[in-house]
This record gives structure tokens, C-alpha cells and sequence, in this order.
């Protein structure tokens, strides 16, 4: 039996060298960009997904190499479905390093050990994480984005809808809750937005605890509409799956991360969605330019409307007329800094479709324990809270579940 | 009225197993390479990133080298612990479960050790893993001993718990909970103090890990344990027919109690020695070994200097793979799964018919 394994291995060996030799005369041949700029990108899903979180961070790191002028085939090198486990993202950053990647891209929150350590590790590439919260002063940023701005966007269309239908019951599938302040400032802007163009609006969350989940996705947008009488369903959550059921059901829906009006045709009003290029080329020429000053002219990166960084997708012919106006208006007031979600103005809107307006109003922002956020008149939430620690609802919003 | 049957060859020749392996291995690189070719990619060049497991043209190819041992040193010692488990006809699949256990508690030593000088930590972690992966193989043993309860379904079982246990543990944000990461608002597993983390010998900017050491020097224990003395033969016998054994005079539930032990706790020391040498445990630490265990054990026929060789090659296979799909953008994970998959299916499926032979009835036998 021994002597039977060595001669399998003896075989196995030889053609692991033969294809080495293989592997050798063709990389040698193609070896010439050694200057050239290679990306390095560690996802948490497949490359190949057509919707959802990886993918939109796929598409944008795509679509910014062309801007700054890479080939995403290749300059860009990927290793996918790469769980929150540090041991493995090393191994994946090491693999990134290995190829000669000048900048690394990790787009989920559980990998911030990892890219922590390998950032001292690897002083010469830059380090670029998002959703998460550490960083160094030379080579280890992260970004995010005020996607609750697209949300209160979406809630605009959604309390629209609400008004027209006479039907205050809204939906939202949140994948976590409050235990983390990404899904509750979410939860809160869409809830904020639903509220000021309908007062009585009442958002109900269904928690699913975890990230994605079909069949849960699916399930949480039937018992919205079935138990809770939902007429609209909003989401957190990456897949398709409640504005399906919404459109199954024949109520309406706010889709995540991409426009949803394909899958749920007759449902679906407008998605908050992530413009992902627009972070990757800036940090990508700038690590271009000069990686030295990578932390000083990108530094941590927290951007919204204003940088087109998220925005709400391509209203569909389901929204009332009212809708456009008013998201522009609010868009606006965003987009100058003039007036943002969290703080102690409220928006109110009024007229029919042709002469929208737009009021502010100061009005404490009040958590739905009836404790007082920011006083009338006061300003924003601060960036960290929003980022960080939010783990309050605010007044309109209850967690059924 | 079945036409055909199996028949066990009853020569085993080493030149048909082999060729029937080269056609195996073959049959598999072809059918990948059509799926390369209509993705575009030379596969030549593709199987040759893979087998070199991307150490061409790498800047940093001695850490590719370390990441294909830290996958290989937890497979091998998993698969040396089913073996002994399997040759007493025992069917240890709880290898996931057993390696969460030792990993679980391997963690706890190291989550508190700060302080404590390197050696003594991780003897400890070792220690911990092996006492409490031992005392639930143990435990299972005992049922089965005792009432006869079927071992598949109990570790099978098992698996499912602890992997529910380790993710409660990284999702639960309490004041109790060490394993996380203090200043994250998000639960989040945190990393080892310094005495917890493997060391090893530095050759150049290479470092080999201890735990490759006690790897391979465990490989030769049981390779002695398992021929030469009188415990690994007793685990023959009750593998050959328990009846006999019990007939020779020993003392069946006490073997079957005493090699279990060994087993899990070998399967616990690999976890420790996996969580040592990562700085950090997660929900998917046990990188499967528990399941690949099984292949590489029963690919090597229970053979230990065949386990060596046979978690050699599957770990080239697996690292290779990874390597491989990064260099490709075309390329993402799940197709490498996938070739992997059809190269072990093939060799398996080869295995099978260099040990057994479809026979035709003859009709006439059934009239």
C-alpha cells in the first residue's frame, strides 16, 4: 500500500512540475507592466453576483479603474468570498500583496483586524477599508457614506405613497436593528423622510439577524403585509426578495443598493443606492499621484449626496407626481449642507405635483422612548453617533419583532 | 433482474490503480480546462499558477508558503485522528465540532493570558483544547458503549452546536463576552495577546511555525503508536470484528473509549495549534478540516505516512486554487471550488474502479 502511494505521488508530483514549467514559460513571457498600478480588492460575496452589496462595490471599483484609466482585467486582482475570519483575510491580503497590488480595497466591516495588522506589515501599499472605523496616518484609511440621506429620499417616495394610498402602514426589512448604528440611522432617515411629507406615517421594522437571508428576507416582507397591513415596504437587507413580495402582493416597495423596479415591475418605487466609483477614483488617483500623501488628500472618508457617493435610483412610473419635486428639494437643501437628517429642523412639504414646496421647521428629533436627541433648532446628530453608536429609533418607528 | 453488479477485484494491482488515477486526475484537468478555455483563460497557464500555488512571480512567495502550512498542519493532524478513530470502525464525523470545542476553550487560555510567558500560554491553550475536545469524544464513546447510540448521529449532531456556540459567542455583545474586540460597537472577534500567538524559527524572512514541527512529529508518533504497539493493535482487532476481540480477552468499551479520547484530543491539539497560530478565532476556523478530514483520511486508506502525503496534496490543491482564482479577475472563488471539487470526485471515483469491476450477468444463469 505504501509503495502504491509513493508511486501516486511520484505521478502526481511530475505533473504538478510539468504544469509548473507551464506556469513559468508563460508568466515570463507576460511579465512586461512591472510598473504598472494593480488594485487589490477582498470581497465578501462572489465577484460574479448581479446584485447586491459585493456587487456594487465590484461595479464601482470598476467603473473608477476606467475612469483613471486601469484595466479592471488586468490591473485588478480579486479574491472573493472571504468570511470575517482574520486568519483568512491575511492570507488573502498576503495573496494581494504577493501579486504587487499598490492598494487594497476590503469592503466588509469583519475584516478591520486583518487589515489592520497587514497595514504595518506592508508600509508601501495602501490599505482601504469600508464600514469600518480604524486607521493610521500613512497607509490605512476607511470610508463609508451617509446612505441615510438616499434613505430619506426614499422615505419622501414612500410617504407619497402612503398619503395617496390612505394607507399609514409602512414596512421596512432591516437586517440588524439597533445593535448596529448603519441599519438603525438607516431605519431612522427612511422613517424621517416617510414622516415628512405623511405626519402619521408609522414604520414598522421586521429584524431578520443577518445580513442576507432569502427565505427570511421573503418571510419578513410577508408578515409585514400580511400581520402589520403594510402598503409600502422599504428594506435593509441584499436581495430583491421583499420587493417581490410586494409586488406579489400588490403593495408597494423602496429596494437596497440597486434600482429594483426589474424584479418587482409593478411595486417598486425607488431604491437608495450606492455610487461606489465615485469613492474608488478618488482614492485611486490619489495613490496614483502619490501614495505618501494618500492619508492627507483622502484621509477617512465620509461623503453623501454632495459627492454623488449615494443618491436614490431612476424614480419608476409607481411614485406619485408629487415625488420628483420634492426629493430634488430635499436633495438640495443636502447637497448644499444647508439642512441634514439628524438635527432639530424638520422638512415639510406641500402643493400638488407642478409647485412642490419645501418648509423647515424647528422640531426636537425625539427617540421613540420619548427621549429628547436634539433640541428644537440644534444642529446634526454628530458623524460619529451616526457612524458609531445610534442605537435609538426615532418617534413614528416600532420594531415588531 | 438486474444485468450488472459490483465485484471487488480480488487482485489489487498497483499499475492499474495508478493508471486509473492518472485517468482520474486527467478526466478532471480536462473538463476544467474546457470551462477555462470558454472563460477565456489559458488553462496551462491557469493549472500551472495553481500547482505552483502562485508562487510564480510572487513578491512575497514565502508567505504563500506559510499560508499553505497553516492550512495543512490542522488538516493533517484532523485527518491522523479520524484514521485512528475509522480503523476501529468508530465513524468519527463530528471532526468540526471537536476542532470548535478545542478552539473554543484554546481561546479562553489565550484571551487571558496577557502577561504570561509565550510557552507556558500556549501549552495551556493546547492543554484545554485536548482535555475538552477529549472529554466529548469521550462522552460519545461512552453512549455508544453503554447504550449502543449511533456515533454518525451523535458527532454529526455535535458539529451543528458548536458552530451555533462560536457564532452566538461572535455575535453577542455583552460584558462577559472576552473573545470580542473591546473599543468595536459591532461584535467582532478580537485577536490574541502576544503570549498567545504561535512562534516559530525564523529562516530568513521565512518563519516556520512550531506547530509544523509538532505536526510532523506527531505524524511519526502515531505511526508508531498505530504499529508497534499493543493499544494500536487493539484498535485493529476491534476494527477487524469486536467479536474477536472480545474473544482475545480485551476489553472492547475501554478501547473504544481510550482511542476516542485520543482522537478528539488530537483533534482539539490542532485547533489550539490553528488559533495560535492565526492570533484569533472565528466561526469558520476549522477551514473545513472536520469534512476534508473524512476524504484524505479514506483517499489514504487509513494509512498514516499515506494521510502525510495525501494532506500534502489537498492543501496545494486548496491554497493552489485560491491562488490561482486571484490572479484571474474572470475568475472567482466558487470556480475554484468547483475544479476542486471535480478533481477529488475523480479521484475518488477512480479509486473506486481500481477496486471494483461492473460484471455483466449472464442471462442464461437467470433462466
Amino acid at each position: 500500500m505504501k509503495k502504491l502511494f509513493s508511486l501516486v505521488v511520484t505521478a502526481a508530483l511530475a505533473v504538478t512540475s510539468l504544469f509548473a514549467f507551464a506556469g513559468c514559460s508563460s508568466a515570463s513571457q507576460g511579465g512586461s507592466g512591472a510598473s504598472e498600478f494593480k488594485v487589490g480588492a477582498i470581497y465578501i460575496n462572489s465577484q460574479n453576483d448581479t446584485s447586491g452589496y459585493t456587487y456594487a462595490h465590484h461595479h464601482g471599483i470598476t467603473e473608477a479603474m476606467k475612469t483613471v484609466g486601469l484595466d479592471p482585467s488586468k490591473d485588478l486582482y480579486i479574491v472573493d468570498n472571504v468570511p470575517e475570519d482574520d486568519e483568512k483575510v491575511k492570507q488573502a491580503i498576503d495573496q494581494l500583496a504577493g501579486n504587487g497590488c499598490d492598494i487594497i480595497f476590503g469592503i466588509s466591516f469583519g475584516y478591520i483586524n486583518a487589515m489592520e495588522e497587514k497595514a504595518k506589515e506592508y508600509p508601501d501599499i495602501i490599505f482601504s477599508h469600508a464600514t469600518g472605523y480604524l486607521s493610521n496616518d500613512k497607509n490605512f484609511n476607511n470610508y463609508f457614506g451617509r446612505i441615510y440621506q438616499a434613505r430619506y429620499l426614499a422615505g419622501i417616495a414612500a410617504g407619497y405613497k402612503s398619503l395617496a394610498t390612505g394607507n399609514n402602514n409602512i414596512g421596512y426589512v432591516s437586517a440588524w436593528g439597533t445593535e448596529y448604528a448603519e441599519t438603525c440611522s438607516g431605519i431612522n432617515g427612511f422613517a424621517l423622510g416617510a414622516m415628512s411629507v405623511n405626519p402619521d406615517a408609522k414604520i414598522s421594522v421586521y429584524e431578520i439577524f443577518t445580513w442576507g437571508d432569502q427565505e427570511l428576507e421573503r418571510q419578513a416582507a410577508e408578515t409585514l403585509i400580511d400581520t402589520y397591513g403594510c402598503g409600502v415596504i422599504a428594506q435593509h437587507c441584499d436581495s430583491a426578495q421583499p420587493q417581490i413580495v410586494a409586488n406579489e402582493k400588490g403593495v408597494y416597495g423602496c429596494g437596497y443598493n440597486s434600482d429594483m423596479t426589474a424584479e418587482a415591475p409593478e411595486a417598486h418605487l425607488t431604491a437608495p443606492i450606492w455610487n461606489w466609483d465615485a469613492y474608488y477614483a478618488t482614492a485611486m488617483k490619489a495613490a496614483m499621484t502619490d501614495p505618501s500623501t494618500f492619508m492627507t488628500a483622502v484621509g477617512n472618508y465620509y461623503e453623501g449626496l454632495n459627492a454623488g457617493l449615494v443618491d436614490v435610483s431612476a424614480l419608476s412610473k409607481n411614485c406619485e407626481p408629487e415625488t420628483k419635486e420634492a426629493i430634488d428639494l430635499a436633495k438640495n437643501l443636502m447637497k448644499s449642507g444647508e439642512w441634514d437628517v439628524f438635527s432639530g429642523v424638520k422638512l415639510s412639504f406641500s402643493g400638488a405635483a407642478g409647485s412642490v414646496a419645501v418648509a423647515k421647521t424647528d422640531s426636537a428629533l425625539i427617540a421613540n422612548d420619548g427621549k429628547e436627541i436634539v433640541v428644537a433648532g440644534g444642529p446634526s446628530v454628530d458623524d460619529g453617533v451616526i457612524q458609531g453608536s445610534m442605537n435609538y429609533y426615532v418617534e413614528g418607528v416600532t420594531q415588531v419583532n | 433482474m438486474r444485468r450488472y453488479h459490483l465485484v471487488r477485484r480480488a487482485d489489487s494491482q498497483l499499475k492499474r490503480t495508478l493508471i486509473y488515477y492518472a485517468i482520474g486526475i486527467l478526466v478532471s484537468l480536462t473538463i476544467g480546462a474546457v470551462l477555462l478555455i470558454s472563460l477565456g483563460i489559458n488553462p496551462f497557464q491557469y493549472y500551472g499558477r495553481m500547482f505552483t500555488i502562485g508562487l510564480v512571480g510572487n513578491k512575497y512567495g514565502y508567505k504563500s508558503i506559510e499560508g499553505l502550512l497553516k492550512v495543512f498542519v490542522p488538516l493533517l493532524i484532523t485527518s491522523l485522528a479520524l484514521s485512528l478513530s475509522f480503523k476501529m470502525r468508530f465513524w468519527n464525523i463530528g471532526g468540526e465540532g471537536e476542532f470548535l470545542i478545542g478552539a473554543i476553550c484554546a481561546s479562553i487560555v489565550a484571551f487571558n493570558s496577557s502577561g504570561m510567558p509565550n510557552f507556558v500560554t500556549v501549552v495551556l491553550m493546547c492543554l484545554a483544547a485536548m482535555i475538552s475536545s477529549g472529554i466529548i469524544g469521550v462522552a460519545i464513546a461512552a453512549l455508544k458503549v453503554r447504550f449502543n447510540t449511533n456515533e454518525t448521529l451523535m458527532t454529526l449532531m455535535l458539529n451543528y452546536i458548536m458552530l451555533y456556540v462560536i457564532r452566538y459567542i461572535g455575535d453577542t455583545k455583552a460584558d462577559w463576552n472576552f473573545f470580542l474586540r473591546e473599543d468595536s460597537e459591532r461584535p467582532i472577534f478580537g485577536s490574541f495577546p502576544e503570549s498567545a500567538v504561535m512562534g516559530g524559527i525564523p529562516l530568513g524572512k521565512f518563519k516556520l511555525l512550531w506547530a509544523v514541527l509538532i505536526a510532523i512529529l506527531l505524524t511519526a508518533v502515531i505511526y508508531i503508536y498505530l504499529k508497534y504497539t499493543k493499544q494500536g493493535y487493539e484498535i485493529s482487532v476491534v476494527g477487524d470484528s469486536s467479536a474477536t476481540a472480545k474473544y482475545a480477552g480485551m476489553n472492547v468499551g475501554k478501547i473504544v473509549l481510550r482511542t476516542m479520547f485520543i482522537s478528539s484530543a488530537l483533534i482539539g491539539l490542532a485547533a489550539a495549534l490553528a488559533v495560535s497560530s492565526a492570533g484569533t478565532i472565528s466561526d469558520t476556523i476549522t477551514n473545513d478540516v472536520g469534512w476534508t478530514g473524512i476524504i484524505v483520511a479514506w483517499l489514504s486508506k487509513l494509512s498514516v505516512p499515506a494521510v502525510f502525503v495525501t494532506a500534502i496534496l489537498i492543501s496545494v490543491l486548496q491554497y493552489g486554487c485560491q491562488a490561482a482564482a486571484t490572479q484571474y479577475p474572470a475568475i472567482d472563488v466558487n470556480f475554484a471550488d468547483l475544479l476542486q471539487g471535480i478533481i477529488l470526485f475523480s479521484v475518488l471515483v477512480a479509486d473506486f474502479a481500481a477496486n471494483f469491476r461492473i460484471v455483466r450477468k449472464e442471462d442464461a444463469k437467470h433462466a
